[in-house]
């Protein structure tokens, strides 16, 4: 942007606890989500760049804190399908998932010995955007971040260990397995 | 559910996306050597045989687009005018 097209706008501002307003209309927005996923971008290229393989165990568990800190208000529970819909409030519109299953299988959830599984279609995922808008690829450090986030507030909310895979990518929807694991806590 | 039409005049018969298809949805007709929809009920519409097709020879109906608030609306909006 050329910086003659800046516009100064002048107003006064009044110390107050809740802004009455945000100062920025839709364009602001765009812009500024825009820098910061070429700064998310830049952060997963050299966080991987200098730890390797490291980037992911760092990016997963800052991930999880989230996830836990953000499921600490949310009902637990122990009823997978609850969780799920925890899951979704807690991930929001921005990760807006449902369950998947292939046709041959009966349920969307899988018993086998102290283990259920539940395959998550990830449709909208603003990691994906933020890897499309830098050019990186999929699967690297910066999707950990969600699978570290749906992680941690899976557990927060059933009190749990769970654990996700990744079982493929693409553009337009990824797919996941969630795993939670009844006898650990 | 999923519909997939493939454009048989433009598909190459690479097989690029019965490889890349995690839910073998597609498979090779050996007559014409082309693609063809074999398990359209699995699709899940993740859309890498899209990405991964040298011919763009595959539409996918009534599936959820997925957002791409990453791309500049000024983009978009100038596109608009010329296509």
């Amino acid at each position: 942007m050329d910086m003659s097209e800046i516009t100064d706008t002048l107003g006064t501002f009044k110390p107050e606890l809740i802004p009455k307003e945000t100062g920025g209309n839709l364009d602001d927005y765009e812009d500024a989500l825009h820098v910061l996923m070429k700064f998310m971008g830049s952060m997963s290229s050299a966080l991987e760049q200098v730890s390797g393989r490291g980037a992911n165990a760092i990016v997963y568990q800052a991930g999880k804190r989230m996830g836990h800190e953000s499921a600490k208000m949310m009902d637990k529970t122990e009823d997978l399908e609850k969780a799920l819909y925890e899951l979704s409030e807690v991930l929001g519109e921005e990760f807006y998932f449902i369950k998947w299953k292939p046709d041959a299988q009966d349920s969307y959830v899988l018993q086998k010995d102290n283990e259920v599984t539940v395959k998550l279609l990830f449709m909208d995922c603003v990691v994906r955007q933020t890897l499309r808008r830098t050019g990186l690829p999929q699967k690297g450090p910066l999707c950990y971040l969600l699978y570290g986030y749906m992680v941690g507030a899976v557990e927060e909310v059933m009190d749990l260990k769970a654990k996700v895979d990744i079982d493929h990518v693409g553009p337009n929807a990824c797919l996941k397995t969630l795993t939670i694991k009844w006898s650990a806590k | 559910m999923v519909e997939i039409i493939i454009d048989e005049d433009a598909c190459v018969g690479c097989a690029s996306c019965v490889e890349d298809c995690p839910n073998d949805v597609y498979e090779m007709d050996e007559a014409n050597n082309k693609t063809k929809v074999v398990n359209e009920v699995d699709c899940m519409a993740c859309l890498s045989c899209h990405e991964i097709c040298p011919a763009q020879a595959m539409e996918h109906r009534d599936i959820h687009v997925a957002k791409r608030l990453y791309i500049d609306r000024k983009v978009n909006y100038a596109l608009k005018r010329i296509i």
